[in-house]
């Protein structure tokens, strides 16, 4: 009875909300000029056509391309930054007003930037994916690293732990959950990153398909794309979730 | 035991079960040991030693320093004054051959019991074997058998202590420095883990110096009992306990252990009684 009843309050009302969007939607697109907004029904079938044409293959394959690079080399770089930057104190103090501007800067105003000093091509879209996505991953993982319990410190060295096992044993288990927590906000970021990079930069992947489509005055191919995003934001959200409850279960605050 | 009195010595008391008096021959020894935090001395002129196969208990009441004693002597803390030796070498950072069970048990919360046991083991390079064998079986000693895949926040605080107690044990050190071990167990668990204990100890005797609130802890399980008092605090008493070896349940029956009891209890109440006062001033 029990289970009947949650699974109809997780997933009834989002179908009932879901479904009702894409009435109105249909409902708008109907009235207005197909030029401004187009029909779910249409924006569906555009859809349907793009895959079956293999154009969202090959764009979601670009696409995810560069966002993974980018996302990888953030990871590689804040995670350890992060660590080391809590660690040893005077880093820290001696970075933090650095780190703390660039989290505040909205990260596009530094693309005409980078397109003067490295140009069209693969690498510099690479680096505004690791520019937006890179700050929520340091952030989170200095904090995390700097609240690692003192007595575990101790107990490392008690157990004559060098340093790098302190750092296997001690410090990234303990940070990984915040670490994670940034990651799953630098893969929002590096999204946004992404399709910057494919608007302003060397058009290429998602980015070059609405580009093209709203070209075309193809508003459908312009709006299945952005949906195509969405999803695709979504489900890397939520498989960053899994991995933060996953590597946060020690906490005892997952299942 | 040949006179039945107390035997009660100032401080710097020789290992009593070795005739020989030279430093040498204690594995722990504390010189004119001091502690500052700033301005603050916690303890100042400590003298202590303790030989390579005896059990020393440290009683005192509550921030008197017992912790930091510890701490100093596991090489985890600078001592301000005077020196700490182990087996003669002046300790300037944590040795091999000495482990400390923590008074907040310092398990790591991502690790298993059995990880967690393993912890020592493995920064000590041993082999898979090795461990394979020891860990399992130190895990038994302490009763978490059925327990190796659980992570501490799904136990109990006794639990953890045991697990805790259990690390220490897995590295078989020459010296074991244990802060409060049973404090967080009920007691009959406490009875058999101390019993437990003394048993680890019949069969291959190291070195032991335990802090406890425990009178009947430390006078079952010392060879000695050392008290820390005053402000700052320093090796008030040294008391001899004079039961036979081996220590076990018929230990507590005995006369004489009541007797010793009764003695180390005297030595701490005015102390108990002064902090009750001011808690009652402070009201
Ligand atoms: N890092 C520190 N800085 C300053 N003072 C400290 C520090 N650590 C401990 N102290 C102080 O030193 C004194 C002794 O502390 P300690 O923990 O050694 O006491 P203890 O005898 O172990 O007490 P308990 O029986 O409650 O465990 C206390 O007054 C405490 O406030
Ligand atoms: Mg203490």
């Amino acid at each position: 009875m029990a289970t009947g009843e949650s699974w109809r309050i997780r997933y009834l009302p989002p179908a009932i909300s879901l479904i009702a969007g894409a009435a109105l939607w249909q409902w708008v697109g109907s009235q207005t000029s197909a030029a401004f907004l187009s029909t779910f029904s249409a924006t569906v079938a555009r859809l349907v056509a793009l895959t079956v044409s293999g154009e969202v293959v090959t764009a979601l394959a670009e696409s995810m391309t560069l966002f993974f690079t980018g996302l990888v080399i953030a990871i590689l770089i804040a995670v350890p930054l992060g660590v080391m930057l809590a660690r040893f104190r005077v880093l820290r103090v001696a970075s933090e007003t650095y780190i703390m501007m660039l989290y505040a800067t909205p990260m596009a105003a530094l693309i005409p930037f980078i397109l003067s000093l490295m140009g069209f091509g693969f690498t510099p879209k690479v680096v505004v994916v690791v520019l937006f996505a890179m700050f929520p991953i340091l952030y989170n993982t200095i904090e995390g690293a700097r609240s690692v319990k003192p007595e575990l410190i101790e107990v490392a060295r008690s157990y004559r732990s060098s340093e790098w096992g302190l750092w296997r044993d001690v410090l990234i288990p303990y940070t990984l959950p915040f670490a994670l927590t940034g990651i799953r906000q630098g893969i929002g970021r590096g999204l946004v990153g992404m399709i910057a990079a494919e608007f302003y930069l060397s058009a290429s992947g998602i980015g070059r398909l609405i580009t093209v489509s709203e070209r075309d005055f193809d508003t459908a191919g312009v709006l299945a794309s952005i949906i195509i995003i969405s999803i695709l934001g979504a489900a890397l959200m939520a498989v960053g979730r899994r991995l933060e409850n996953h590597f946060a279960a020690w906490r005892g605050l997952g299942r | 035991m040949s006179s039945g009195a107390a035997t009660i010595r100032r401080a710097a008391v020789t290992d009593p079960t070795h005739r020989t008096e030279s430093a040498s021959q204690s594995r722990i020894r504390t010189v004119g040991a001091g502690k500052r935090y700033g301005d603050f001395q916690v303890f100042r002129d400590v003298d202590l030693e303790v030989g390579a196969r005896e059990v020393v208990a440290l009683v005192g009441p509550s921030g008197c320093g017992k912790t930091t004693l510890l701490r100093c002597i596991d090489g985890l803390l600078p001592i301000s004054d005077g020196e700490i030796l182990i087996e003669g070498a002046r300790v300037t950072e944590p040795r091999a051959g000495v482990a400390m069970v923590f008074q907040h048990f310092g398990l790591f919360p991502w690790k298993t019991v059995f990880d967690n046991v393993a912890y020592g083991l493995r920064l000590a390079g041993a082999a898979k074997a090795d461990i394979a064998e020891k860990v399992p079986h130190f895990i038994n000693m302490v009763g978490l058998k059925g327990f190796e895949k659980v992570y501490p926040y799904q136990m109990s605080g006794g639990m953890q202590q045991r697990c805790g107690l259990a690390r220490a044990l897995a590295v078989e050190p020459k010296v074991l420095l244990m802060d409060e071990p049973f404090a967080a167990v009920d007691a009959q668990t406490r009875e058999i883990l101390q019993l437990e204990l003394l048993s680890i100890w019949e069969m291959r005797p190291t070195t032991m110096l335990f802090v406890t609130h425990s009178i009947e802890e430390a006078v079952l399980m010392g060879d000695r009992v050392v008290v820390l008092k005053g402000r700052p605090s320093t090796v008030h008493e040294v008391i001899e306990v004079d039961l036979p070896h081996p220590r076990t349940r018929e230990t507590l029956t005995l006369p004489r252990f009541a007797e010793l009891r009764e003695i180390v209890w005297n030595t701490l109440k005015d102390e108990a009684r002064q902090a009750e006062f001011e808690l009652e001033k402070g009201r």
